[in-house]
């Protein structure tokens, strides 16, 4: 069975605090003019700018002090001021950093009316100015899934892609694609497919401003998370993803050599593979399976565990793609996850063992055995994890669907196994002692172990005749 | 059932009366609670008993009766009646917490454990104030009510360490864990205070000690699935407190680690990581010499249960359900280091096997324990891979074998001299399948005159070492001892083993009992002379067991030993099987009128097989008891079920004219038991075996009235609740009763249902779904239905019925070409108990009671491909040039290919 990418669920663990990578607030721009030459002599500039330095600070900027003391009106009026530039740039500074707080502070800056006033801006002759605008509605998109369908239904997105040409500064460029990637996140809902197919645009991007074969890496970087999340989901986001012809290039970028580049690229064909046999084909015929052994071997374990996760997908595949994923010498390398990898590391390549062998051939499964993947398999049955025991009796299971032999049965035995799976007898879970039983009763048993009162008899009761049978 | 004291008393009296030893009396007593269990009040008397019954005995025995009775009722299952009242289980939800926390130790275990039953079906949505209720009292102070509540809680959250992680499951420890948390640590500090308050009680200790105990399982049953935010925050509370704990040094705590550390050991030592912590010379020599030998001895507690209670000290010994022992831990631990260092490690005990034999030598008498733990590090040490069944499959090549059996094993088997050599030795026989053959041969006879032994542990290692190596497997994969070499021992074998079932400690002794089984199974032909003697024996056993059946192994095996005695014997003569009919049926039906329910499974089973050696008459016996078979108590326990249905089904099958001629009345109950099975979505293909088998054998007529009903009500279930299994079950039967009625019939009856009945069910059904049918047998009756359909049935031709030919036929030929679909829809994964039922029953608890696949249809269709030719053929012939003409429209490229095929095949053409 190919599996999704787990959507959001009840967490136990304390919220992770990421909100810095969803949101990013301006300190210090690099590529501005100069400020003094900027400032004429206007006390309310001069005040701003005052505003504006005060939010930038490294540490605890005022944030909550400035809404309180009313300013947003201001800030969000000056933006429209196209006259006054100088007031403009520096309260959509100020405005940008502001967004870049908690979800109460945004809010605060877009109930103010400020999404229509940056849209606006966007198209700003000056350069910075335009930056400004890209960056702040960056940090509104970030904020989750209702603004970020918010800033969509005021198309942001074509106006987005407008700003992109051959000649488009480097800098601009990673704040545009940073703010794209945002628009392409959160789930629950996902963005409308609509948006995903303008923005599937990464490669109309391409073809204005070649993002994917920039070589920058923070746009590379930007630019596969959006390509991942836009990815992460039900078969038609991912159509529109590979119908973009993009898959080749995320493909050779798995082979990145910054950790920031290859990591998105990789969750990307993990999603692509998670799709029809199709799409998965898409991704073999572009050469995943060769990029995939190298990042099993990655010193990173959540590197292993993303790439184990996208070979479970598609072990799940016809047994075509499972022996390209053979020849392609796909199971040393998941035989030594299984034997050393990190515990989430090995739940993907237990359930990678399990899709081979419920969609392999019995030469195929024959090899998986041969590769030591059984033996493997079954000195994971000590795990604590129940679902990881059941995935691993269900690969079990099948293998002896395939192929039930008195000779596998031994293997098994010898290797341990059976001592493993009569203990699971024992186990709490209802649905693991069942499978350990089964498995027990049907293959290693060769003897299985395991009032007349009332007069009252059956009757057979005529059915009452109903409405229509409609099937 | 009113809440008064004449009502409490009655209860009282029964209640008494199931403690009576006596099962005449405590039968009855049993059943009359079972029949009344249903009223309303039922458990609130029970309630009331346990809480306020004068006499102790009745309190308990009341609470652990309302524990069954909640264990067996409280769970509302699909399809069947809700069996406790709203107003009932509202009370006791009302009062049982209470209840508990304030009734002593013995009765707050069993209502502890009815909350942690009702807690698993109610908690939280239908039962939100239990926690809230639990725990202020922790606030009490009084440790009983304390330990009370914490004991309920791991019950009702040792679920949380081995549940799947769901949302469903997540939201409901978040919710535990907003009232549950801030508490227990509160009561974890207050209670550590307390240890230190108390530090020198004993006795305040003790209790402190067991809170803190179940104050720690909770901790790790919240914290399994991960880590909750409110225990990171607390974090440094729980760990010092904890690390306080583990370094304390209290007398009270102390408990045996030793198998564990050596168990830990041994994983350790096998996994390539740590290889090198072990490849010193030195750590391997103080491992062996330190940690290895002394647990490989017989320690003075082996020695106590050895004498005490050689039966479970049998048991821990033989079949490695000793995981625990020393002696187990040391043996897998010294497996471990070989598998990396055989050499080193056999090197280092060759030297200890010598000097603990030199030692026994010195003194045989008395140090017979060096000789016991030689043979056990050998056996160890030769096994590089062991498995029960075959024993030692690889051996190691260092450790010459034949030569420590001749030498060492041997004189010990031929002079028994009293304590434990014998035993180990003969645990060394069974296990070396590595061994020649003529040593083997060699024990067998030793080891039968062993079984003479008055010593319980030595006749049962007897038996169980024979059993083993009649269990091996030789070359060619046959036993490695044929029945031709034990000819000369055969009689004292069979003589030997019944006479050790006479022994005192032995009369239900499983390792004899599967001695017998497997030595029946062995000698096949060469035990009939004996079974005229020994069928009297086991039956004699049967009624004894059957007074109060207490080992499950012992009887499991007694009855395949029954099914081994009637194949072997009417095998050879079927007309013997009446004379086995004589010894059994005197004990089956005392069996069945005393409802003895675990032997009733089999009893079914042992009667199938016996029926289903008759040619094809039905005994008058058996008719006598069909009426009981029909009885609804006994189709309410499942395990019923399946050996029920085949013994019906073998009563149609030998009967089926019978039972309409002389047992007409009973054909509605019969249809009555398809009516219950159908209804249940575990049961239905049970159902459909019976229906199946009453389609094939029943005389047509004896029927006909109630065709229409049984086909509204398959059609019903399939409009109300279909699943993959129904399907497939229900397009077996329409295709059967097809190809037994006839394909105008079928037509006939459908559309007489609903118009147009026939054509919705090909097309929503059997067309779409047929690809989904499993099993040789099942296909071929799928096939050749459809083939009839296809040629026999005119409304096929000429009516608005036409436009499904081509379709239905070529779904037949998807049938006969694609791979079967075994897709099924999302959610019906958690729905299928059993995944792929077969046409006949695959329930075969009793492995020498097996029933062979039965093909309705046999010899009559060879191949469906050429039927289907060939019907093709005669039905072109008769209206001609319509069959091709319907072909070239619609039938697509690669089907029409296929189809050429099977034509050409039975050299028939289409005109």
């Amino acid at each position: 069975l190919r599996e999704k990418r787990i959507t959001e669920c009840v967490e136990l663990r304390k919220a992770h605090k990421n909100e810095n990578f969803l949101k990013r607030r301006n300190i210090t721009l690099s590529s501005l003019p100069d400020e003094e030459t900027l400032s004429p002599d206007y006390i309310p500039n001069d005040f701003l700018s005052y505003l504006r330095k005060l939010l930038s600070q490294e540490r605890n900027p005022p944030l909550k002090e400035i809404i309180d003391a009313g300013l947003l009106c201001n800030f969000v009026s000056f933006l429209s001021m196209d006259d006054e530039p100088i007031l403009q740039f520096e309260a959509a500074w100020a405005l940008t950093n502001i967004a870049s707080g908690t979800s109460w502070h945004t809010q605060q800056v877009v109930e103010h009316g400020a999404v229509p006033a940056f849209i606006s801006l966007l198209s700003s002759p000056m350069l910075h100015i335009s930056e400004q605008a890209v960056w702040a509605l960056g940090n509104i998109a970030g904020d989750g899934a209702t603004y970020r369908d918010v800033l969509i239904e005021c198309s942001v997105i074509p106006a987005l892609l407008a700003r992109i040409s051959p000649d488009t500064p480097v800098g601009y460029l990673r704040n545009l694609t940073w703010t794209l990637s945002n628009l392409c996140r959160n789930k629950n809902p996902f963005p409308p497919l609509s948006a995903v197919q303008q923005i599937a645009g990464i490669p109309h991007l391409e073809k204005e401003a070649n993002i994917l074969h920039l070589l920058d890496k923070d746009v590379l970087s930007d630019a596969c998370w959006a390509v991942s999340y836009l990815s992460d989901g039900d078969n038609d986001r991912i159509e529109v993803v590979v119908k973009t012809g993009i898959v080749p290039r995320l493909v050779e970028l798995m082979s990145h050599k910054e950790l920031s580049v290859m990591t998105p690229a990789l969750r990307s064909i993990g999603n692509i593979v998670s799709g029809s046999d199709l799409q998965t084909q898409v991704a073999i015929d572009a050469g995943v399976l060769n990029v995939l052994p190298t990042l099993m071997r990655h010193p990173k374990a959540s590197v292993q565990k993303e790439a184990a996760w996208a070979l479970s997908n598609i072990a799940a595949g016809p047994c075509k793609q499972i022996q390209q994923l053979i020849t392609c010498g796909l199971l040393p390398p998941l035989v030594q996850l299984l034997r050393n990898g990190d515990f989430k590391t090995q739940r993907e390549a237990v359930w990678a063992v399990t899709n081979f062998t419920s969609g392999a051939t019995v030469a195929q499964v024959v090899q998986l055995v041969q590769s030591g993947a059984l033996e493997a398999i079954i000195n994971l049955l000590q795990v604590k994890d129940a679902k990881v025991i059941l995935v691993i009796l269900d690969s079990i299971n099948n293998i002896f669907m395939v192929r039930a032999t008195e000779k596998l049965s031994l293997l098994i035995e010898e290797l341990g196994g059976l001592d493993r799976i009569e203990m699971l007898q024992n186990h709490d879970n209802e649905m693991v002692y069942q499978s350990a039983h089964n498995i027990i009763e049907k293959y290693f048993s060769d003897v299985s172990l395991n009032c007349m009162a009332q007069h009252d008899e059956f009757v057979f009761q005529s059915p009452d005749v109903q409405k229509a049978f409609e099937f | 059932m009113e809440l008064n004291d004449a009502n409490l008393q009655t209860l009282t009296e029964f209640l008494r009366k199931t403690l009576d030893p006596d099962p005449t009396v405590r039968r009855p007593a049993e059943k009359f609670l079972e029949s009344v269990e249903g009223n309303q009040n039922y458990p609130l008397l029970l309630l009331t008993l346990l809480e306020k019954s004068q006499d102790n005995v009745i309190r308990v025995c009341a609470a652990v009766t309302f524990k069954n009775y909640i264990k067996r009722n409280w769970r509302i299952v699909e399809d069947e009646p809700n069996k406790i009242s709203d107003p009932d289980r509202t009370a006791i939800k009302a009062n049982i917490v209470n209840l508990m926390l304030s009734s002593p130790e013995q009765i707050q275990k069993q209502l502890s454990d009815a909350i942690s039953i009702i807690g698993r079906e109610d908690f939280p949505q239908k039962w939100p104030d239990l926690l809230t209720e639990m725990v202020t009292r922790f606030r009490s102070g009084d440790f009983h009510i304390i330990n009370g509540v914490l004991r309920t809680a791991h019950s009702l959250f040792k679920r949380y360490r081995h549940e799947f992680k769901s949302n469903e499951l997540w939201s409901e420890i978040k919710l535990v864990l907003d009232t549950f948390a801030l508490p227990l640590t509160e009561l974890f500090k207050a209670t550590i205070e307390l240890c230190h308050t108390h530090a020198t009680d004993v006795n305040a200790l003790k209790v402190l000690f067991s809170s803190l105990t179940l104050i720690a399982k909770l901790f790790y049953s919240l914290n399994f699935q991960d880590l909750p935010e409110f225990f990171e925050d607390n974090m440094e509370t729980w760990m010092t407190n904890f690390h306080g704990l583990l370094t304390l040094d209290n007398k009270l705590l102390q408990t045996d680690l030793v198998s564990n550390a050596i168990q830990f050991l041994a994983s350790v030592c096998e996994r390539p990581h740590y290889k090198h912590l072990f490849e010193d010379q030195n750590t391997l020599t103080s491992i062996c010499e330190k940690v290895i030998v002394p647990n490989m001895e017989f320690r003075s507690a082996d020695e106590e249960a050895f004498e005490d209670n050689s039966e479970e000290y049998i048991r821990r010994d033989l079949e490695g359900s000793d995981i625990d022992t020393r002696r187990r831990a040391a043996c897998d631990l010294v497996r471990g280091l070989c598998k990396f260092f055989e050499g080193p490690v056999t090197a280092i005990f060759s030297g200890y096997v010598n000097s603990m034999l030199a030692e026994y030598a010195k003194n045989p008498q008395e140090n017979w324990k060096h000789k016991d733990a030689a043979i056990y590090l050998v056996t160890s040490l030769a096994s590089k891979a062991q498995t029960q069944k075959h024993g030692i499959t690889q051996a190691n090549e260092l450790v010459n074998l034949t030569e420590f059996f001749v030498n060492y094993i041997l004189p010990d088997l031929k002079s028994p001299n009293g304590k434990s050599t014998p035993y180990s030795g003969m645990c060394f026989c069974c296990c070396c399948s590595q061994l020649p053959k003529e040593q083997l041969l060699q024990a067998i006879p030793l080891l039968i005159s062993h079984l003479q032994a008055e010593s319980t542990v030595e006749h049962t290692y007897a038996a169980h070492a024979l059993e083993r190596l009649f269990t091996m497997r030789g070359p060619n994969n046959t036993t490695l001892i044929t029945p031709a070499e034990m000819a000369p021992f055969t009689e004292q074998l069979l003589n030997n083993l019944f006479k050790a079932l006479a022994f005192p400690g032995s009369a239900e002794n499983e390792y004899i009992m599967k001695a017998i089984m497997r030595s029946f199974s062995l000698l096949q032909d060469s035990i009939v002379p004996y079974i005229p003697t020994l069928i009297g024996q086991l039956t004699h056993k049967l009624l004894q067991v059957s007074k109060n059946p207490s080992k499950p192994h012992f009887n499991h095996y007694l009855f395949e030993s029954l099914c081994l005695s009637v194949r072997i014997t009417c095998k050879a003569n079927p007309t013997t099987v009446s004379s086995f009919e004589e010894a059994l049926f005197p004990v089956f039906t005392e069996i069945l009128q005393n409802d003895v329910q675990e032997f009733l499974p089999y009893v079914f089973q042992v009667m199938s097989l016996l029926l289903e050696i008759h040619s094809n008459s039905i005994p008058a016996s058996y008719m006598a008891l069909f009426p009981h078979l029909l009885q609804p108590v006994l189709w309410e326990r499942t395990g019923n079920i399946p050996p029920l249905v085949r013994l019906l089904q073998a009563y149609l099958e030998k009967g089926g004219a019978t039972i309409a001629n002389s047992a007409a009345d009973k054909i509605p109950g019969l249809l009555g038991v398809f009516q219950k099975l159908i209804a249940s979505k575990a049961n239905d293909h049970q159902g459909f075996y019976l229906l199946n088998s009453i389609i094939e054998h029943m005389p047509p007529e004896s029927i006909t009235q109630y065709r229409k009903q049984i086909f509204i009500l398959l059609f019903q279930r399939l409009q109300s609740s279909k699943t993959t299994k129904f399907i497939k079950s229900f397009l077996v039967f329409v295709n059967l009763y097809c190809v037994k009625y006839g394909a105008i019939a079928l037509q006939e009856i459908f559309d007489s249902i609903q118009p147009k009945m026939f054509g919705m069910v090909l097309e929503k059904i059997v067309i779409p779904e047929v690809q989904k049918v499993s099993g040789t047998v099942e296909k071929k009756i799928c096939a050749v239905g459809i083939t009839k359909i296809l040629t026999e049935c005119p409304a096929m031709m000429d009516t608005e019925y036409t436009k499904l030919w081509t379709p239905l036929l070529q779904a037949l030929i998807g049938l006969f070409e694609l791979p079967e679909d075994d897709s099924i829809p999302d959610d019906e994964h958690f729905i299928d108990i059993e995944d792929t039922p077969g046409y006949q029953t695959a329930f075969s608890q009793l492995a020498f009671a097996g029933k062979k696949e039965h093909d309705p249809i046999g010899d009559a269709v060879g191949n469906p491909k050429i039927l289907l030719a060939q019907s093709l053929h005669k039905l072109s012939t008769a209206c001609p040039g319509r069959v091709p003409s319907m072909l070239s429209t619609s039938l697509n490229a690669e089907a029409l290919q296929f189809l050429q095929g099977y034509l050409q095949a039975a050299t028939v053409q289409l005109v």
